[in-house]
């Protein structure tokens, strides 16, 4: 079991995560977890389903609290921020929700707006010329005025993902921004992913399971299992570290030392039935 | 963007809609003089008979409405109902010998507080009284104080037991209020049928403060309004003993004559058509749907 | 998500009031907040009040006609037709008005609040506003509580017009009650305090505070499934009514 070296906390890590720990109605989420994010970077967050990797996008916004530990987010330590600043920083964070929550009231327009209408008080023009220059980004300015139940899923999630960079932030969180895509949506998110990285440099977390693409576009990958970090790296050397971990999950393997990590017990949550941690 | 500009103009359509309703509601079907309380003076007045009066019914005069009954009360031992109006003090010049008359608004309606001016020049003050009083008007008499006020005598601390015996009790139920110059003083304990002498009898609890009723007064069972429900009047007698727990009033009067006068004088109108002539303000026509 | 508690049906009534009191008092900490959000309140005081109109006027309209015909032919027995303005006035203001507007406001408004609400938990949308920085409680929460309260009132009022409408169609123009002795005998009996501030307004503002408290709690606090959104709609609607008459016998009570 190779603990996460420390070393990797350098001064470019936007997001730093020493000592979490989380206890989540009597079982433990995180065990003294250890991570760095590296600023204008895509890190890729994987591991076994119900292995907390949403429960620790929740920790780095501030949504939960862990039990002990520290998270660390562009030098503020999000555990001891109140509330204002909590909201302050969020809006410096986008957060891509697996389901796009689009706010079924408004339009298109609206729902990218609706973070300018809530937090400043731009002039209608700007707000228009904000709101389109974002859709254009992700494609879809034509569709300005369709309502959220007519578009398909690939589509809600990237109006979704112009909302969540309609600030500009120095954060994208996307929690599965992959799931339930055909392989054309699929590609058209990666693309975005990949343009907002590397023309914005907009730090960007990754949460999926998709392995093949995942290498095409991270560039760090953590592995995350029973409550660690159990492999990190970049992605061409990580499935090569020879560890048993790497090997099983990335060689998809039915069997191998993971599976005496999943208890009886544990199965039943991954499929969704009580206490599911992610 | 004219889809929130939409909502703005129905929203604002829909509150405008509501206090115009609510505008109308408050202005249009409610007598907003009924809640004019300016100043007031007070003035006393005791009736024989208050009959449906009650607290903050209208004082009138000529109809118009200057003030409200303060409070209703009965002086234990008195037969008299003590009645406090409460007059606006614009109406500051009425003469200390006018007459209060206790009138009722229609068949069926509320009644109320008349005061028809007299010549003196003197006008009664805060806290005066008005000595000339009529308790109400012939149409009342002829349906026999019927118009009573409803309830139970309140809080009864303590009561003594009289019994009566009807021929006839009507629909008089265990509970029913016992009134004496209309206001509430007891209520029936017990009605039950004597097997052998074949009529009601029914027991009377009687409030201990009103301890001082002739002995020889009369009980009558009458209703209160055309539909109200059926009570025990005691028309008080001129014996100087009076009545003592377990007593029997001997004078009764039953329900059924009651009921027999209301039906002759809503079938036929004609057998209280001279009695109406006495001047009882009758502006209820007999209702001719039988 | 099924919270975790008592078996005991009473005990579990019990834990819903308290945190439903509890939840009242977080919403109205956050109305000051909600207060930049007023257009929010305006739009929801346009879904769930004015869209609310045409079955408040037509249940009124029915009621009213109704309420004349039944009480009519109970009047004519006396020959006190004439009082039928005064008596649907006197019943409407008091008691049917308030009641069955707030049960109507309760099935109509109430149960698309909770279902509203319990998606936008389902969805995500709630999270998404906190990722967003916007409070829920004051963007989603308060609104609705805030236009509850202002809509109900007015409801009322229409459901109260449209009764007396309703009445003398019947009444005047149908079964021949004279139109002057049905508005001056409903004058006369209506008084504006007891009858108005009262019975219509007092009534009714506690009754929208009342249904939009436990609408809101209920989509607020449902397991975010479609299952958990259905079960909170119908107990939105359950809770509502018994709250509603039994608030309504204490305030009569009290007020009177």
């Amino acid at each position: 079991m190779t603990e996460p070296d420390r070393a990797t906390s350098d001064d470019r890590a936007l997001v730093r995560v020493r000592g979490l720990t989380t206890v989540l109605n009597g079982k433990t989420i995180f065990d003294a977890m250890d991570l760095d994010i590296p600023r204008g970077k895509i890190t890729a967050i994987m591991g076994p389903s119900g292995t907390g990797k949403t429960t620790l996008l929740k920790h780095i916004t501030g949504q939960m609290r862990g039990d002990a530990g520290e998270v660390w987010v562009d030098g503020a330590s999000v555990p001891a921020l109140d509330r204002e600043q909590l909201f302050a920083l969020r809006e410096r964070i986008g957060y891509l929700f697996q389901n796009s929550a689009l706010l079924t009231d408004f339009d298109v327009f609206e729902n990218v707006a609706f973070p300018l209408r809530q937090h400043t008080s731009l002039p209608e023009v700007l707000i228009r010329n904000i709101v389109l220059t974002k859709l254009q980004a992700v494609g879809l300015r034509g569709a300005a005025g369709l309502m959220p139940n007519e578009l398909s899923g690939g589509m809600a999630r990237r109006v979704a993902l112009a909302r969540a960079i309609v600030f500009d932030p120095m954060l994208i969180l996307y929690d599965e921004p992959f799931v339930g895509l055909d392989p054309i949506a699929l590609n058209q998110v990666l693309k975005l992913i990949r343009t907002l990285n590397q023309t914005l440099g907009i730090t960007s977390v990754l949460v999926a399971h998709e392995l093949a693409v995942i290498q095409q576009v991270a560039d760090h990958i953590y592995l995350i299992a029973n409550g660690k970090v159990v492999a990190h790296g970049d992605p061409r050397t990580i499935a090569g570290d020879g560890s048993p971990w790497t090997r099983q999950f990335f060689g998809g393997e039915a069997d191998g030392p993971v599976p005496f990590q999943y208890p009886a017990g544990d199965y039943a949550q991954a499929l969704g039935f009580p206490r599911s941690g992610a | 963007m004219t889809q929130r500009r939409s909502y703005a103009v129905g929203t604002g359509l829909f509150i405008v809609l509501g206090f115009a309703t609510l505008a109308y509601l408050a202005t249009q079907t409610t007598s907003v003089a009924n809640v004019r309380l300016g100043a007031t003076y007070t003035v006393d007045a005791q009736f024989a008979n208050i009959g449906q009066l009650k607290e903050r019914a209208p004082v009138k005069v000529a109809g118009v409405r200057i003030g409200q009954v303060k409070s209703i009360a009965l002086e234990p031992g008195k037969e008299v109902a003590d009645v406090k109006l409460a007059i606006d003090q614009h109406y500051d010049a009425i003469p200390d010998d006018s007459v209060a008359t206790i009138f009722t608004s229609g068949l069926l309606g509320d009644q109320y507080v008349g005061i028809q001016f007299g010549s003196s020049k003197k006008a009664v003050a805060d806290g005066g009284s008005l000595a000339l009083t009529r308790p109400a008007q012939q149409l009342e008499e002829m349906l026999g104080k019927f118009f009573g006020a409803g309830g139970a005598a309140d809080n009864l601390g303590g009561t003594y037991t009289v019994k009566a015996r009807f021929t006839n009790v009507g629909a008089l139920s265990v509970g029913a209020p016992v009134k004496m110059a209309g206001v509430a003083i007891g209520s029936v304990q017990s009605v039950q049928a004597d097997p052998v002498k074949l009529d009601a009898y029914v027991t009377l609890a009687i409030d201990k403060r009103y301890s001082q009723i002739p002995d020889d007064s009369a009980a009558a069972v009458f209703t209160s309004g055309l539909i109200g429900t059926q009570y025990v009047a005691i028309q008080p007698g001129g014996s100087p003993d009076m009545l003592k727990n377990g007593d029997e009033l001997v004078l009764t009067q039953s329900a059924m004559q009651l009921e027999d006068l209301i039906g002759k004088f809503l079938v036929n109108g004609s057998s209280s058509g001279d009695k109406k002539a006495d001047g009882a303000p009758s502006n209820a026509s007999p209702a001719g749907k039988q | 998500m099924r919270r975790m508690s008592p078996d005991n049906i009473v005990l579990r009534s019990l834990a819903q009031i308290g945190d439903c009191g509890l939840f009242l008092v977080a919403v109205l900490k956050a109305i000051p907040r909600s207060l930049q959000h007023a257009r929010e309140t305006v739009r929801q005081i346009w879904f769930i009040g004015a869209l609310s109109l045409t079955i408040i006027m037509v249940c009124g309209l029915f009621v009213g006609m109704v309420l004349a015909l039944q009480l009519y032919h109970v009047l004519s027995i006396f020959g006190g037709t004439a009082a039928t303005g005064e008596v649907v006035a006197l019943s409407v203001y008091r008691e049917l008005g308030p009641v069955l507007t707030a049960l109507l406001f309760a099935g109509r408004a109430g149960t698309s609040i909770t279902a509203e609400i319990g998606l936008m938990r389902a969805t995500d949308q709630i999270a998404a506003m906190e990722m967003m920085a916007v409070d829920p409680l004051a963007y989603v929460a308060a609104p609705r509580f805030l236009a509850g309260l202002i809509a109900m009132p007015l409801l009322t009022c229409v459901f109260c017009a449209a009764t007396l409408l309703g009445s003398h169609l019947v009444g005047v123009h149908w079964l021949g009650v004279d139109n002057g002795t049905f508005w001056s005998n409903m004058i006369t009996a209506v008084d504006l305090r007891t009858d108005v501030v009262d019975g219509i307004l007092w009534k009714s503002v506690v009754f929208g505070a009342m249904v939009s408290l436990i609408a809101v709690f209920q989509g607020y606090t449902t397991p975010p499934t479609s299952e958990g959104v259905a079960y909170a709609t119908t107990r939105t609607v359950v809770a509502s009514s018994i709250a509603i008459l039994a608030l309504d016998f204490m305030l009569t009570a009290f007020l009177m």
